[in-house]
């Protein structure tokens, strides 16, 4: 149904094909920006002596929050039961970003991304000096690495694939195939 | 060298024949947002009246300003120096420059005509903004994602999926050195 759908609206095979490596390194860039990112919300205290911190990133979203249940939520689930959570943040951060780096798990990593892009955009859309557009851009992204399948170059998602015996990968590219 | 005609070599090639068609469409809906993006900034911009000389001018200014007096604090003054070589002699001029070639890359990117010279003109557009705001207060990696998007737009032929492009090149086959669409 949806190879139905791309065949309509994409031209011939050689118009449509493109080439897999610049979504490749984009998701090398994009796990470098996950991991990058972390640094000023080290554990234990997820705090940084430069930066503006975790803690005080939630009570931004708190005092602009767009959606009054999101703001709510962060005030009194979040903030009261901040280490939990920031641990959440870093652990799902740090996880999002070394599958990106080295192509393994693509997908899921890309998946999780894509909640992380959304929950930044929802969270920091009213705060003052932030460019929402990022977090859109950041999602369309993360998005376009979940469909397209970018760790199977440079990644070791490609090392797995290859190291399948031939009836898993026949399996593997039918199932592909008919999804698509 | 793998023998093609082994069941792995054609899983392969089918399985990496998915991926770049999914690629596509994924480059083609980036392709949509950075459009639109553009177009949004654009207008935006129109309404504050940032395009005027002055506001321009103000802007440049209040970029290489230390984030102590209120500006952004940006650290390459190699580029300040250019940029008060070139744009600023004439910001008035270069204000109606950006506006026109803005609103022209931002509506090429959103229907995706001459989609590879727009891309390129995105590309450059963005890396002025990243030498601009680099070393300041501002997320630098906005324009990092902004840049790999247009790069990646341009490398992967974006605008021949859900594009104005598919049907340019149908007819008239590659641009001239693959630069316009």
């Amino acid at each position: 149904m949806i190879a139905k759908l791309l065949n309509l609206l994409s031209g011939p095979d050689e118009q449509r094909n493109a080439p897999l490596w610049p979504l490749a390194l984009a998701r090398i860039l994009m796990g470098l920006l996950w991991l990058y990112s972390l640094r000023w919300k080290l554990p234990p205290d997820f705090t940084s002596s430069t930066e503006t911190s975790l803690r005080e990133w939630l009570e931004l979203e708190v005092e602009h929050a767009v959606l009054p249940f999101y703001g709510n939520f962060i005030e009194s689930v979040v903030l009261p039961n901040f280490t939990l959570f920031a641990w959440l943040v870093f652990l799902a951060e740090l996880a999002v970003g070394l599958s990106l780096l080295f192509g393994l798990f693509t997908r899921v990593g890309a998946l999780v991304g894509l909640g992380l892009s959304l929950n930044l955009l929802v969270g920091l859309l009213e705060v003052p000096g932030e460019w929402p557009w990022a977090y859109v851009m950041m999602a369309m992204w993360h998005g376009t690495l979940l469909v397209s399948g970018a760790g199977n170059l440079f990644g070791l998602d490609g090392v797995r694939f290859r190291g399948e015996t031939p009836s898993q990968t026949s399996s593997t590219s039918s199932s592909s195939s008919s999804s698509n | 060298m793998t023998d093609p005609s082994t069941p792995i070599a054609r899983a392969e090639s089918s399985s990496m024949a998915t991926s770049r068609t999914r690629g596509s469409f994924g480059v083609a809906l980036l392709r949509i947002t950075l459009g639109v993006i553009i177009l949004a900034t654009w207008w935006g911009n129109i309404g504050d009246d940032f395009y005027d000389g002055d506001n321009f001018e103000g802007f440049f200014g209040w970029a290489f300003q230390s984030a102590e007096e209120g500006g952004n604090g940006s650290s390459l003054s190699f580029f300040k120096s250019i940029l008060d070589n070139t744009l600023l002699k004439a910001p008035e001029l270069f204000g109606w420059f950006q506006t026109i070639i803005e609103g022209l890359i931002g509506f090429a990117l959103l229907i995706g005509g001459f989609t590879r010279l727009a891309s390129l003109g995105a590309l450059a557009f963005f890396t002025g903004l990243f030498l601009t705001y680099f070393g300041g207060e501002e997320w630098i990696w906005t324009y990092v994602i902004l840049m790999a998007s247009s790069l990646t737009v341009f490398l992967n032929y974006g605008g021949r999926m859900l594009g104005v492009d598919q049907a340019i090149a149908k007819n008239n086959g590659d641009s001239p050195a693959g630069l316009l669409w």
